[in-house]
């Protein structure tokens, strides 16, 4: 890989660009899809193929091939560098990438390699969930059940000289039934994804997610619609980590800095939040699906504290974004696959736990509404404006936990909501997520502790 | 294909895409990227009895194309059988002729013409935008390719089709105010496009959603342009008329076949066939032949959309909707050109007619396809007061049950157009609730 990735490199600087980076893949994938006990899914699947980046003077292109030859290398490389010499002409803003050097050779150590489960062993898993799952309750009418595994290696090179090579494998599970009871239909989705190997999908947690997602689908049947209204609101873990991402994390991507499209621009080293409110991206935890040791352009990865003390002191860099704005690289660009271009992107996403107790802080909110989970969520950085959906909820009366109400929405502005913060509990979960951005899907994890917001619109029927 | 048959298949089928897209992006309203893909890669389907085995790879060499054919043999002979599962589909001789799929001046558009048309944009929005603190975003796409298909039980076909795609999305900046709106084209014919037209709009709904405030909450007509109206049908209530989502009972619409479920002006039908169309095609995704599907008549739900899977299954006649993400997918179930059939009136008669409500321009929002509640923000949303647009909203969510909102639009207007999601014009919902704060 180092000898096609240093040929299109060379004929990039032949073709006279000032910067270049390659990234050359090897993926596969496999996902088994159950529906109601029968295979709905069973698929396999390899990428196999480089990107290619050259640069000169704040112009940049990118290509692509799956011709892992030499000669195939030469000539996208060639090609590659041609096209950003002719935007070249037409760009503003002229710039340098610059960046520290990294050479490493990096290997994921897994107790149990995907390859080493037979393919009917992943099937049997797959129908164990899907079967516990329909038979948690008569009123289970259907069942889906997924298991996907993501064995992934990359080796980046630049010319600035780094070669960075890099595994991960990422195996999830995801149990979807749905209840029914008169015409009153309820669907949960539950999933547990971890960077490991086959192992993960063992423990105890993930070999029961089926009963523990009926039991929910179940619950949600008698389950009523919120009333829509300004609420004092009590986020759970997963829905922290939601709020945390959608209304915060999107607007510290650094590549918003030179477009303008932030409304975070002015606030850096600025208070953004109450002091006792501090908002990390991690992406050095172990075994987390956000994780990695080195980015896409072969940068080395470090903590970023976004918000420290309510005061936003770190950003979400690619190489491009530091060097633009003279600021520390640490690791933040990202990519899909090597058919996509790198981007700062966010990777284990939280709030950082203070010191409320969970049943105190229920306790104190006199009149409320706590939510859990969440279906979705997304954010308009330029605006401000986020919005996401709970999956399910329960209200707050008299400082308990009242009726069951389900598919909340909760809208606000990113500049309003991290002040109306007045409380966060000292829990701490993450759970997985993928994250979208410019048609670019990627594994993170979101959460925190539970925290309370107050007066926030909450959408009902 | 004869690869899986020989390692004990007993029907296959091979799907190959090949694409080719050249992309130029501006920033803070000048250029700043070039992007040139191109991918092929083949998808292998094997069926053994009634198991079923699927493998892509992102190559078309030789030894790839035999790993995947193996992994999708190997990956049958592992599966639980589908007793539903009868047979892939044949090919029924006749096909339709469906015109304005390629552009040949799309698929060899110099890279040139394709920086010229986004400096037209920028020139456009900037134009509007003059005296102002702005930063715009801007992009031209021009896509070309083919996909081919070829089964067990003769179905062999390809078509070429192509598109451009032309966007613009300016930020503004005030004092205490920014925001961000943006406007598009997605065309398979090239003399459509009109780049100053993308900018100059994008620019001034920009401008529309400066200074946006909340209102009081309650109950209240939505009236829906296109763009926010498109998302809500096209993918809210779309995904309810999968044949595979109603048969799962996953679907807020799986007991209605035959009854009124919306209000008797609306008629909803999907139309594979249409001229240009983005959805348009003369086969699907599993070389099934295309057609026109009537999904809601005067307010009854008429029909579903089926692949081959559910039409087997349910022992109907299929309606050629399999779709699939290239080569990469197995085949699922997905509109071509979905399309609401129009009124009359402009959206500023349907607004001129409301005495206290909310416009919803645009939204992301899709309902609970299970239950059918939705709970939308107004991505873009104005307030209303006795006929006329009074101001931007923000914070604002719109809840409503699908059922309802179908059976509530009392009204659908004649400016119809094309969206990513759908073909819709303007319709009012009668009554809706707005929660804002």
């Amino acid at each position: 890989m180092e000898e096609l990735a240093q040929v299109a490199i060379d004929a990039a600087l032949n073709a006279g660009v000032m910067f270049a980076d390659v990234r050359i893949e090897n993926s596969t994938t496999t996902i088994i899809e159950l529906n109601d006990g029968i295979t709905r899914q069973s698929m396999a699947s390899r990428m196999k193929g480089a990107g290619i980046r050259a640069f000169i003077d704040g112009a940049w292109a990118f290509a692509q091939t799956t011709n892992l030859s030499r000669e195939g290398m030469r000539a996208t490389g060639r090609s590659v560098a041609k096209l950003a010499r002719a935007t070249r002409e037409k760009v503003a803003d002229r710039f340098k990438i610059e960046g520290p050097v990294f050479e490493d050779n990096v290997k994921l150590n897994v107790k149990k390699p995907f390859d080493t489960v037979s393919i009917d062993e992943k099937m049997q898993f797959v129908k164990l969930i899907d079967d516990q799952a329909r038979n948690f309750d008569k009123r289970i009418v259907a069942t889906r059940t997924i298991y996907g595994e993501l064995t992934s290696e990359i080796f980046i090179a630049n010319t600035l000289g780094t070669r960075v090579y890099l595994q991960n494998t990422i195996p999830r599970i995801i149990s979807v039934p749905t209840a029914k009871e008169g015409p009153n239909r309820q669907r949960i989705q539950q999933s547990i994804s971890l960077r490991s190997g086959f192992e993960e999908m063992e423990t105890e947690n993930a070999q029961t997610i089926g009963i523990r997602a009926s039991q929910l689908a179940i619950e949600l049947l008698s389950s009523k619609t919120a009333e829509g209204g300004i609420y004092d609101v009590v986020i759970d873990p997963a829905l922290n980590g939601v709020v945390t991402h959608e209304a915060f994390g999107h607007a510290t991507e650094a590549d918003n800095w030179p477009a303008h499209s932030t409304v975070l621009e002015e606030k850096l080293n600025e208070t953004v939040g109450p002091e006792y409110l501090s908002i990390s991206d991690d992406p050095t935890l172990t075994g987390m699906r956000g994780s990695t040791e080195y980015d896409w352009e072969g940068t080395k990865t470090k903590k970023r504290l976004l918000v420290k003390d309510g005061i936003l002191t770190d950003l979400l860099h690619s190489l491009e974004t530091s060097s633009r704005l003279g600021l520390e690289p640490n690791g933040a660009a990202r990519a899909q696959s090597f058919m996509h271009v790198p981007l700062p992107r966010m990777s284990n996403t939280f709030m950082e736990p203070k010191d409320w107790d969970v049943d105190e802080l229920i306790e104190d909110t006199k009149k409320g509404i706590l939510l859990c989970s969440f279906n979705y969520g997304y954010t308009q950085s330029a605006k401000g404006q986020f919005m996401f959906q709970a999956s399910h909820g329960y209200l707050i009366e008299n400082g308990e936990k009242g009726t069951m109400v389900r598919d909340v929405s909760l809208a606000g502005n990113i500049l309003e909501i991290l002040a109306k913060v007045d409380a966060i509990g000292k829990d701490f979960e993450l759970e997985a997520g993928t994250c979208g951005k410019d048609g670019q899907s990627i594994p993170t994890m979101t959460g925190g502790p539970h925290a309370r917001i107050r007066q926030v619109p909450v959408g009902g029927m | 294909m004869k690869h899986a048959e020989k390692l004990g298949a007993s029907q296959a089928e091979a799907y190959v895409g090949q694409s080719r897209a050249f992309a130029i992006e501006a920033e803070n309203s000048a250029i700043r990227n070039a992007e040139e893909k191109r991918d092929a890669g083949i998808g292998v389907r094997a069926v053994i009895d009634k198991r079923i085995g699927f493998a892509f790879v992102t190559t078309l060499s030789k030894k790839d194309v035999r790993e995947a054919v193996t992994s999708s043999v190997k990956l049958a002979r592992a599966s639980i059988p589908d007793p539903e599962f009868v047979s892939l589909p044949a090919s029924d001789g006749s096909y339709p002729i469906v015109k304005g799929l390629f552009d040949k001046n799309i698929a060899e558009l110099p890279s040139d013409a394709t920086a010229d048309m986004i400096i037209r944009i920028l020139d456009a929005s900037k134009e509007v935008l003059e005296g102002r603190n702005y930063a715009i975003s801007a992009g031209v796409q021009s896509s070309s390719g083919m996909n081919a298909i070829v089964n067990s039980l003769g179905i062999s076909f390809s078509e070429k089709r192509s598109s451009i795609f032309l966007y613009c999305s300016p930020v503004v900046k005030e004092t205490d105010d920014q925001t961000t709106s943006y406007d598009y084209q997605l065309t398979r014919d090239l003399t459509e496009i009109n780049p100053e037209q993308v900018g100059k709009n994008a620019a001034e709904l920009t401008l529309s959603v400066l200074g946006p405030k909340t209102i009081e909450s309650g109950e209240m007509p939505v009236v829906f342009a296109p763009l926010g109206g498109g998302t809500v049908i096209g993918y809210g209530f779309a995904g309810a008329v999968s044949a595979e989502e109603v048969q799962k009972g996953r679907s807020y619409v799986t007991d209605a076949f035959g009854d009124v479920i919306a209000s008797d002006n609306i008629e909803i039908f999907d139309d594979a066939l249409l001229t240009g169309g983005l959805g348009s095609r003369t086969f699907d995704a599993e070389g099934f032949r295309s057609q026109r599907t009537s999904i809601i008549e005067k307010g009854v739900l008429k029909g579903f959309l089926h692949n081959s899977y559910t039409a087997y299954k349910d022992k109907v006649p299929n309606t050629g909707n399999a779709s699939r993400p290239s080569y990469s997918g197995l085949p699922s179930i997905s509109t071509s050109n979905l399309i609401l059939s129009p009124g009359r009136g402009t959206l500023d008669d349907l607004v001129s007619e409301i005495d206290r409500g909310v416009l919803c321009r645009n939204t992301a929002d899709r309902p609970n396809m299970t239950t059918g509640d939705l709970s939308a923000m107004l991505y873009e949303g104005f307030y209303i007061e006795r006929g006329e647009i009074k101001h931007p909203l923000k914070n604002t969510l719109v809840g409503i049950n699908m059922r309802d909102l179908l059976q509530r639009i009392n009204q659908v207007g004649s400016d119809t157009k094309a969206t990513l999601a759908m073909i819709t014009p303007s319709f009012v919902v009668e009554n809706a609730v707005v929660t804002s704060g």
